[in-house]
């Protein structure tokens, strides 16, 4: 697991394509919108995300159908991608739970 | 604003280029298109942003067809690995008095030649010295880096918490 923590950028890349293939574009979009505009990626800063969660395995390119533009391709999750994005937001809510309790102590 | 786009996506290296280039620049366009409504402000930080991200984009992917996968592989998947700050400060220290034993052995070479009664160690000295210098200098700086590593500072992120019970 020393893959864990993922940068921010990259797990909002991976919890947009969790609900859908989506291409580029859409990922920028969704990606805003999931952080309330604080996240904000710029093509390259996406596709330098992309090229390496396809160089990993976590991500795959999917084909609509012939007619699909090559510059529209869109991308999902890969059953290995889906499994480390499980393993980051346990760990998260781990450490959000530790978090709390401590937070909680320290007020009480 | 599209035509300097173009420009920056020919800096990725050629394989990169033919694979991403046309998705990037319709990503780009549909970006653009969307920016176009906003204020002044926002289609400013819009290019910037764009400009930004693909120069370093390109010095990225530069860099990993140069070092491959061993450079990439620490920065992958990862918030990233940051030299304290203090780090920054040594080195200039280092260089510093590498830069002055030169010039100090650079002195006492000529003052030998001029006095004329280092003739006999004169070119061994000359070149040993600040060679024996910089190879000092670099074995502190291999200790550095090694000590830092073993101490695990770029390993804190990796830290797991245990369920905690009340």
């Amino acid at each position: 697991m020393d893959f864990l923590p993922l940068s921010e950028p990259v797990l909002l890349v991976l919890l947009s394509l969790a609900e859908q293939p989506r291409h580029g574009y859409s990922i920028l979009q969704d990606v805003e919108r999931m952080s309330d505009g604080r996240v904000v990626l710029s093509t390259g800063t996406l596709y330098g995300a992309l090229q390496r969660l396809l160089r990993q395995g976590w991500i795959e390119r999917y084909e609509e159908g012939d007619e699909t533009p090559r510059d529209r391709r869109t991308y999902r999750l890969t059953s290995k991608g889906r499994r480390n994005l499980q393993l980051e937001i346990e760990r998260m809510r781990q450490l959000t739970r530790v978090a709390g309790l401590r937070i909680a102590r320290k007020e009480a | 604003m599209l035509a300097l786009y173009r420009s920056l996506l020919r800096l990725y290296p050629r394989d990169y280029f033919h694979e991403y280039a046309g998705e990037m620049e319709w990503v780009f366009c549909q970006a653009q298109e969307e920016a176009r409504g906003h204020t002044l402000k926002r289609r400013a930080l819009f290019c910037a942003r764009e400009i930004s991200g693909a120069l370093a984009g390109a010095l990225r992917q530069r860099l990993f067809s140069v070092w491959g996968a061993n450079l990439s592989r620490r920065f992958d998947m990862r918030p990233g690995f940051r030299f304290p700050r203090s780090t920054v400060l040594l080195m200039c220290v280092i260089l510093a008095g590498v830069k002055l034993a030169i010039e100090k052995a650079k002195t006492v070479a000529e003052a030998g030649l001029r006095s004329g009664t280092v003739a006999f160690w004169h070119p061994l000295l000359f070149w040993l010295y600040p060679f024996a210098v910089v190879l000092v200098v670099v074995g502190a700086v291999w200790g550095i880096l090694f000590a830092l590593r073993r101490t695990g500072m770029h390993r804190l992120a990796n830290v797991q918490t245990s369920p905690e019970h009340q």
